[in-house]
C-alpha cells in the first residue's frame, strides 16, 4: 500500500475546482480518480488523508477540530479498506473456481458421453441439458450384437457437482455388470445397491432402463421412482403414461423393481424425460402435465432429434431461457 | 530506543491500551497519520483475538533501527488453545467473528511482514513488521 | 430467492404436529430438517406433519423426510404426512417413497 501512487496535488485541483463551481463535472472528474486510484489499490483511508491534506493547503484557518475530525473518519475508512481487498481477493478466486468447474464439466461430457447409435428401424433423438455447468441429468445408450437397444435414463437428486459425481459412479457400475443381467430390472436391483453404499444419504437418483428387442418388437423396461414417460400408440393416434412404479435407488438395500412390456408397432414412439421438463414453471404457476404433452405433440411429426431440439427451445422460451433444472428429453420413433 | 515494551490483555480496555501504546511507538519512528492508523488497527485486530480466543496474552514492540531501514515490530502471543489448521484462517472469507475483511489476512494486509507460529494446545505467536518508506 | 417456509410445532402428550405453510426446497429444507429431526428422536412419539399449505416440494424436500423416516426407525417413532397437495402426492407417488412413508391422503390439502 504505497500513498505515494496518490495524486494529492490533483485531488486538491479538482477539490478546489468543485468548491468553487459545484459543476458537474468535477464531480465527473473525481469519479475517473477513483476509477483509477481502485486499479492503483489505493484504500478509501488514504483518499480521506488526501482529502485532510488538500483542506490543510486550502484552508489553512480551518478550525483544528475540523482537521481532527477527518482523523476519525480515516480510522474508521480502514476497516472498509480492508473488506474491499477481501472482495477482490474472492473475485479473483471466484474465477479460478469457475474455470476448475469448466474443465471438470468437460471431462463429465468426454467420461459420460454416449454416442446416439444407429439402430436399423428405430429413429432416435435426445437432448441433455444442464441447468449449470455440470448436469445431474444422465442418459446412455447400450446396443449388442443381437441389435437390442438398451436405454437408460436417470435424474440425480441435488444438483451441481456432487450429482454429477454421483453419475460417474452409476455409469461404471453399469458398464461393469455381467451380461446375464441386463435385464432392465437386474441392472435397476444392482444399480439400487450400489447407490445405497455408496452415494451419500442425503441424495437419491431415479432411474428408468428401458430394453428394445427388434426381433420380438417388444419394449421391456423398469422404474426407480422416474418421472413417467409416454408411449405414443400410432394405430390410435394417442399418447399415454408409461406407468411404473419402483422405490428411486438409494433409499433401502434391498428394493425390488417389476419388470413391464410394450409391444411395439410401426410408428409408435416412446418418449423418455426426467422432471427438468415436467418441473417447468409458466409465470407463476406449474406446468401440467397435459400442457407438457401438448408441446411434444407439436413436434413429434419431425424427424426424432430434430423434434426434440425443438421442444427443448420451445421450453426454454417458456421459462425465459433460464432452466431451474437439468433438462433431458429422448423420442424413439419405429420407422416403416 | 531498541527497547521492547508490552502490554497484557486480559480485559477489552486493554486492547485499547495496546492500540495507543502501538501509536505512539509509530508516531515516535516516523511513521504518518494514515500508517499510525494501520498499525494501530492491526494492533487492535491482534489484541482482540487474544482477547476473543486465548483469554490472555501479551502484545509488544520493538523499533527496528538498522543501517537501511526502520521499522516497528509488533509481537502477539497467547497461551490460549492454539490454531488447528492455520492454512485456513488465513483464508479470504473465512471469519469466525462474522465480520467482513479483517481477521489475520487483514492484519498481513496492513502490514509487510506477517509470521505465525501455532499450535493446538501450545498457544500462539504473530511477528509482524512494517517498513519506514 | 426470497421463498419461505413457515413451520409450526405444536406439542402434545405423546405426539407432535408440525405445520408448514409455503415452498419446500434446498433453500427451505435446512429449516424442516432442523425442526423435524429433533422431534423424530423422541421414543414412542408420532410426528405428524400438515402439508395442506405446501404448494411446491422438490426432491430436497424429499431428502429431509427420508432422513427423518430413517430417524424414526432408529429411535422407535412414527412419522406420518396429512393433507397433501396433488402436485406433491404425486412426487411421493412417482418416487414409490408413498409405500415407505406412511401417507394419509384421504384428504387433500390446497384449495
Amino acid at each position: 500500500m504505497d500513498t505515494l501512487k496518490l495524486d494529492l496535488e490533483n485531488y486538491r485541483e479538482l477539490l478546489k475546482q468543485y468548491i468553487e463551481t459545484q459543476d458537474e463535472s468535477s464531480l465527473y472528474q473525481v469519479e475517473q480518480f477513483s476509477k483509477m486510484s481502485m486499479q492503483q489499490k489505493i484504500s478509501p483511508e488514504e483518499i480521506v488523508n488526501a482529502h485532510i491534506h488538500a483542506l490543510r493547503k486550502l484552508y489553512p484557518e480551518l478550525p483544528a477540530e475540523v482537521n481532527t475530525s477527518f482523523d476519525f473518519l480515516l480510522e474508521s475508512m480502514i476497516s472498509y479498506g480492508l473488506a474491499y481487498q477481501e472482495f477482490q481477493a474472492l473475485r479473483e478466486k471466484q474465477l479460478e473456481l469457475k474455470s476448475e468447474i469448466s474443465v471438470a464439466a468437460s471431462m463429465q461430457q468426454t467420461l459420460l458421453s454416449t454416442v446416439r447409435p444407429q439402430v436399423k428401424g428405430l429413429d432416435i433423438g435426445a437432448v441433455s441439458v444442464p441447468a449449470n455447468q455440470m448436469n445431474g441429468d444422465y442418459y446412455h445408450f447400450v446396443t449388442d450384437k443381437n441389435e437390442t437397444l438398451g436405454i437408460a435414463i436417470a435424474d440425480v437428486i441435488g444438483k451441481g457437482i456432487p450429482a454429477a459425481l454421483a453419475m460417474s459412479m452409476i455409469k461404471y457400475s453399469m458398464d461393469s455388470f455381467p451380461e446375464s443381467q441386463r435385464n432392465p430390472s437386474s441392472i435397476l436391483g444392482n444399480l439400487n445397491r450400489v447407490v445405497e453404499r455408496n452415494v451419500d444419504p442425503s441424495m437419491f437418483v431415479t432411474m428408468f432402463y428401458g430394453l428394445y428387442n427388434p426381433s420380438r418388437e417388444v419394449f421391456e423396461y423398469s422404474s426407480a421412482g422416474h418421472e413417467p414417460g409416454f408411449y405414443y400408440n400410432a394405430s390410435i393416434d394417442k399418447f399415454e403414461e408409461i406407468k411404473t412404479k419402483g422405490l428411486l435407488l438409494g433409499v433401502t438395500n434391498d428394493a425390488t423393481y417389476d419388470q413391464f412390456e410394450i409391444k411395439i408397432n410401426n410408428n409408435d414412439m416412446i418418449i423418455l424425460l426426467t422432471d427438468g421438463v415436467t418441473e417447468c414453471r409458466i409465470g407463476d404457476r406449474f406446468i401440467e402435465r397435459e400442457e407438457v404433452l401438448s408441446v411434444i405433440k407439436q413436434y413429434t411429426h419431425l424427424p426424432a432429434q430434430e423434434a426434440v431440439e425443438q421442444v427443448y427451445k420451445h421450453f426454454e422460451r417458456l421459462q425465459d431461457f433460464q432452466l431451474r433444472d437439468d433438462f433431458t428429453l429422448i423420442i424413439i420413433r419405429k420407422e416403416v | 530506543m531498541d527497547f521492547q515494551s508490552c502490554v497484557n490483555i486480559q480485559k477489552e480496555w486493554d486492547i485499547v491500551g495496546a492500540r495507543q501504546l502501538g501509536r505512539d511507538r509509530a508516531k515516535s519512528i516516523g511513521f504518518g497519520t494514515v500508517d499510525q492508523a494501520r498499525i494501530a488497527t492491526a494492533i487492535s485486530e491482534l489484541a482482540r483475538n487474544i482477547y476473543l480466543y486465548a483469554g490472555t496474552g501479551k502484545i509488544c514492540f520493538e523499533t527496528i533501527d538498522e543501517m537501511s531501514q526502520k521499522g516497528i515490530r509488533i509481537i502477539a502471543t497467547d497461551n490460549g488453545p492454539g490454531i488447528r489448521d492455520i492454512s485456513q484462517v488465513m483464508e479470504d472469507g473465512y471469519s469466525t467473528s462474522g465480520g467482513l475483511g479483517a481477521g489475520l489476512p487483514g492484519v498481513k494486509r496492513l502490514m509487510d511482514q506477517f509470521d505465525i507460529v501455532s499450535n493446538p494446545g501450545k498457544g500462539t505467536e504473530i511477528k509482524t513488521i512494517k517498513w519506514l518508506r | 430467492m426470497n421463498i419461505n417456509l413457515e413451520v409450526e410445532v405444536v406439542n402434545q402428550e405423546s405426539s407432535a404436529l408440525v405445520s408448514l405453510t409455503g415452498e419446500i426446497d434446498a433453500y427451505t429444507a435446512p429449516k424442516l430438517k432442523d425442526a423435524l429431526l429433533p422431534l423424530t428422536k423422541r421414543e414412542g412419539y408420532l410426528v405428524e406433519v400438515n402439508l395442506d399449505k405446501v404448494t411446491y416440494m422438490d426432491s430436497t424436500g424429499l431428502g429431509v423426510f427420508v432422513g427423518a423416516l430413517k430417524s424414526t426407525k432408529e429411535h422407535n417413532s412414527q412419522l406420518k404426512l396429512v393433507q397433501l397437495q396433488d402436485r406433491v402426492l404425486r412426487l411421493f407417488e412417482i418416487t414409490g417413497l408413498d409405500s415407505i412413508i406412511t401417507i394419509d391422503s384421504t384428504v387433500r390439502g390446497g384449495n
